[in-house]
């Protein structure tokens, strides 16, 4: 960027020059295309996680949408489990694990998140790839860029945006499709009859798609992802990086195959800028590791193609370390990354624990705040409460209900039998009444026990109070 | 030393975008729209409709506090220095 700014700054007035930085216009990065096993597995990461990122929401489960993150209905469903407002806790110790196994990943293979899997790579590569069937390579590109607006020019422009446009808004579709059932959807659209919220979203979603991976693409990553900006504190001269080896490369300079480098005095870089004109965020690897760089290892899939045709060995930008370029060794296994690896067993464990251990079950007990207490018609103190059952199980329970912590307490449910259907809450008003003998204090603590019938294991307990004249 | 542009602009836009979307889910996990706006002339917002009604309302105000501190961020002249002009 910065040389690109100082180039286009040139023959303008000296006092411009800082003008013209203030003002840099971004210009244009037409990555060349790339082939080789980097760009295999780069290639392979698009099809896996937009295969997963369109089918997931297709699935069913029991009936019901896999994975569905019901946000009109305020439930969670993630296959088997049910998620309620209550579990926030598992949410955040998932994102807690994503962080942390970024640092993992990060401490020990460097951007291996931004050049594989980040949803922004991801979309571009995807963008990129339409934007070269209709458009053709860099070249052409380049060439269609700078040529004078004609019909022909308009048809190429014409068909990318609306391949692009309906790609767009099938994401947005499957996005909204994770919140709200995407089968109900989809009917609803084909009829044009969604919720205006819900065609917001899509509309919202697709724009921001269209927008990042046809426009924004690299400039996501300089300045908007907060990651980029930090991801160096969690490197070390042992993490994985790209890295031009400047020892064997300098000093660079074209040659005609054949001739000896040696000869000449050149390093085995043969200055082709193939490297630069691959790189999707139009940077130079061989000034040396840059922020800017997203480790996608384009380069280093082209740079070996041209070292075969050269016939030297390959390898010149290569996945290295700091340690092994100064000829050093390469420590895999390091404090920093038993630190991490531990943050992150610990964190899993907590939460494979907590939810071994959750009971779906919830209690709540508000007291009636009309009437303190009353007196029945047999001389005993009475207490009205709402209690409110929710079953966060799968499936219809039937439940009792009992009360401690005064001698001689009876409880009142009316009669009825609790029984929630999965997923349901349910308000019973209950009467509790004690004899005033029995009461010590204006407020005593009673606990109501909440037991599913048929499962030890699902029982909750509930603390109240229960309040009365003092008798002496 | 100035930065680009469109910097600025993701400096205003983009951390708020962010926080609002922390601040919506932590709003309306500990409250539910409905029961928030059963007696109000908005009670017949859908839940969808209030989580993004409140998403952008969170968003303008935590795009007013980025827009406060880049203004801020600009250098001002020292004691004794007369003022210069941008």
């Amino acid at each position: 960027m910065t040389n690109k700014t100082s180039k286009s700054s040139k023959g303008q007035k000296p006092a411009g020059a800082t003008e013209m930085a203030f003002y840099a216009k971004h210009e244009k990065i037409y990555p060349r295309k790339v082939t080789g096993i980097f760009a295999f597995w780069r290639a392979s990461g698009v099809f896996v996680l937009l295969g997963l990122y369109y089918a997931v929401p297709w699935l069913s489960w029991d009936g019901r949408q896999a994975v569905l993150l019901d946000l009109p209905a305020r439930k969670f469903y993630i296959f088997g489990l049910t998620l309620w407002p209550q579990d926030f806790f598992y949410v955040t110790a998932l994102m807690i694990i994503a962080a942390l196994s970024l640092f993992f990943f990060t401490a020990v293979a460097g951007r291996l998140w931004c050049g594989y899997a980040c949803p922004q790579t991801v979309w571009t590569e995807a963008f990129l790839w339409i934007e070269r069937q209709i458009e053709g390579d860099r070249l052409k590109q380049m060439k269609r860029d700078q040529a004078p607006w004609t019909l022909n020019k308009l048809l190429v422009k014409g068909s990318k945006h609306a391949v692009w446009i309906v790609f767009a808004l099938y994401t947005g579709f499957t996005f909204v499709g994770y919140f709200t059932p995407i089968k109900g959807l989809w009917e609803k659209l084909l009829v044009w009859d969604m919720g205006g919220w819900e065609a917001f979203w899509i509309f919202f979603y697709s724009f921001a798609t269209w927008g990042n991976a046809g426009f924004m693409r690299e400039q996501v990553c300089i300045y908007m992802c907060p990651y980029a900006r930090f991801q160096s504190a969690m490197f070390d001269k042992d993490t994985l990086i790209i890295s031009y080896d400047e020892k064997r490369g300098e000093p660079r300079g074209s040659r005609k195959k054949n001739t000896d480098p040696k000869e000449k005095g050149l390093g085995d870089c043969i200055d082709c800028t193939m490297c630069v004109q691959v790189c999707p965020t139009g940077i130079d690897i061989r000034n040396g590791l840059q922020y800017q760089c997203i480790a996608c290892a384009a380069c280093v899939d082209v740079c070996d193609q041209v070292m075969d045709k050269m016939g030297y060995p390959k390898g010149l930008v290569r996945y290295t370390t700091e340690h092994a370029l100064q000829g050093g060794k390469t420590h895999i296994l390091r404090p920093r990354l038993f630190v991490y690896a531990g943050l992150l067993l610990t964190v899993m464990g907590i939460l494979v624990y907590s939810m071994a251990t959750r009971i779906p079950l919830e209690l709540d007990v508000i007291r009636d705040r009309i009437a303190l207490y009353q007196e029945n018609d047999q001389g005993l103190i009475e207490n009205v409460y709402l209690l409110k059952v929710m079953n966060l199980d799968t499936h219809e329970r039937k439940y009792e209900l009992s009360v401690s912590g005064i001698p001689d307490l009876q409880l009142d449910t009316g009669g009825k039998s609790i029984v929630v259907q999965p997923g349901e809450v349910i308000e019973l008003p209950v009467r509790l009444a004690a004899d005033p003998t029995d009461l010590k204090k204006r407020s005593t603590e009673v606990e109501f026990h909440l037991q599913a019938v048929g499962s030890d294991k699902l029982k909750v307990n509930e603390t109240a109070r229960f309040l009365g004249p003092v008798s002496r | 030393m100035q930065t680009p542009k469109i910097q600025r602009v993701i400096a205003i836009m983009w951390p708020s975008f962010l926080m609002a979307g922390a601040a919506t889910i932590l709003f309306f996990t500990a409250f539910d729209p409905q029961a928030l706006l059963m007696d109000t002339r908005f009670a017949d917002l859908s839940r969808l409709g209030a989580y993004t009604i409140g998403f952008f309302l969170f968003w303008a105000l935590t795009a007013a506090s980025c827009l406060l501190t880049c203004y801020f961020q600009r250098p001002c002249a020292f004691r004794g220095e007369p003022e210069k002009q941008a």
